[in-house]
C-alpha cells in the first residue's frame, strides 16, 4: 500500500463514476454516480494526508503545534467535501421529486424541456 | 514508508470489493439493487479510511453516507415508480466508456510519474523526531510549544508510526475550530441554504393554492 496505490483506487472509482454519470438514463442513477465520484475525491485527500508530510514540516521553521496539526489538513478537507456532498444530495433529490411531479418520469433526456 | 503486510492485504481486498460494487452500481438495470450496492460501496470506503488511519473521517463516512444518503436514496427509489429504466443506448455507453478510460489512464499516469514528497524529505531533525517518536503540545493559548512525550501528561496530539497522528480526532477538532473556523461556519450556512432550497423545491404550488 503506497500513495500511488491509493490514487489508483481513487482514479478507478472516479472513472467508474464518470462512466455511470454519462451512460445512465435515470436521474437517480446519475446522482449515485456523482456520489461515487465524491467518494473517489475523498479517498485521494485521505491518501495524501496519510502518505505525504505537511508543507509546514518541510520548511525547516521552528516546530509548532499548528505545524504538526497541519498533517491533518487532508482529513479536514475530506470532512468539508462530505458536508458539501450531503447538501448536494438533499438538493438533488428535491430536484428529482420536482421533476417527477411535473413530468411523471425520471428519464434524464426529458430534463431538457424542464420548465416551471 | 513501510506499511505492514496485513494492512496492505486488507487494503487490496477492501479496494477490490469497493470497485466491484461500484461497477454493479453503474451497470445494474434495477435501480433499487444499484442503491443497495452503493450503500455497500460507501461502507467499504469507510473501512478504507480506517485502514488509512483516518478514524474520524471513517466514522463520518459511515454516519453521513451509509446512514443518511443511502437511506435518502432508498426512499427516493421507493417513492418514484418507474425507476427500473436501464442505461442509455450503446452510443451513450461508448462515449461514457471512452471518457472513463481516458480519464483513468491520465490520472494513473500522473500519479505514478509524479515525485511525491515522502517523510524522508523532512530534513529538520526536530520535525522528523516529532513525527516518528511522538509529540506533545505543552502550554496554553498562544504559548503552545512542541515537546517530547513524557514531559507532561497532556492529552494533546501524539504523532508516531511514520508520521501518522495517533488519536487524530482531538487534533482534528482543534484544526476545524481554530485554523478552519471560517470554512466550518460557511459549511453550516451552506447546509442550511441547501435544506431550505430543497424544501422550496419540494413545495407543491397547486396544492397550496387549493388550501388557501
Amino acid at each position: 500500500m503506497t500513495l500511488e496505490n491509493v490514487l489508483l483506487v481513487s482514479a478507478a472509482l472516479f472513472a467508474i463514476g464518470i462512466y455511470g454519470a454519462v451512460s445512465r438514463r435515470s436521474v437517480i442513477s446519475v446522482i449515485m454516480s456523482l456520489e461515487l465520484m465524491f467518494n473517489a475525491v475523498i479517498i485521494a485527500a485521505v491518501g495524501f494526508a496519510r502518505f505525504t508530510p505537511a508543507a509546514a514540516l518541510l520548511s525547516g521553521d521552528p516546530l509548532t503545534a499548528e505545524a504538526v496539526r497541519s498533517a491533518l489538513t487532508g482529513h479536514a478537507f475530506a470532512i468539508f467535501v462530505a458536508a458539501v456532498a450531503a447538501g448536494e444530495a438533499a438538493l438533488a433529490f428535491a430536484l428529482v421529486f420536482a421533476m417527477y411531479r411535473s413530468k411523471e418520469t425520471v428519464e434524464i433526456t426529458e430534463a431538457s424541456e424542464l420548465r416551471n | 514508508m513501510e506499511v505492514s503486510t496485513l494492512t496492505s492485504v486488507a487494503f487490496w481486498i477492501v479496494s477490490a470489493v469497493i470497485l466491484g460494487l461500484a461497477v454493479i452500481v453503474v451497470t445494474q438495470q434495477n435501480v433499487y439493487r444499484a442503491a443497495i450496492a452503493l450503500a455497500g460501496t460507501f461502507l467499504g470506503v469507510g473501512i478504507l479510511y480506517f485502514i488509512l488511519s483516518a478514524e474520524f473521517v471513517g466514522v463520518v463516512q459511515i454516519l453521513v453516507y451509509v446512514g443518511a444518503i443511502s437511506v435518502l436514496l432508498a426512499f427516493a427509489v421507493m417513492f418514484i415508480q418507474d425507476v427500473t429504466t436501464g442505461s442509455r443506448p450503446s452510443q451513450g455507453r461508448a462515449v461514457g466508456g471512452t471518457m472513463a478510460a481516458l480519464l483513468f489512464a491520465a490520472l494513473v499516469f500522473a500519479s505514478y510519474n509524479s515525485d511525491w514528497t515522502s517523510i524522508d524529505s523532512i530534513t529538520d531533525e526536530t520535525a522528523r523526531a516529532a513525527l516518528t517518536d511522538g509529540f506533545v503540545e505543552v502550554g496554553e493559548g498562544d504559548n503552545l510549544i512542541v515537546a517530547a512525550p513524557g514531559l507532561v501528561d497532556a492529552d494533546s496530539p501524539i504523532v508516531e508510526n511514520d508520521g501518522v497522528l495517533v488519536n487524530s480526532t482531538g487534533p482534528l477538532g482543534v484544526l476545524l475550530t481554530r485554523e478552519y473556523v471560517l470554512a466550518f461556519e460557511v459549511i453550516g450556512l451552506l447546509l442550511v441554504a441547501a435544506l431550505l432550497g430543497g424544501l422550496l423545491l419540494m413545495r407543491d404550488p397547486e396544492n397550496e393554492e387549493a388550501e388557501a
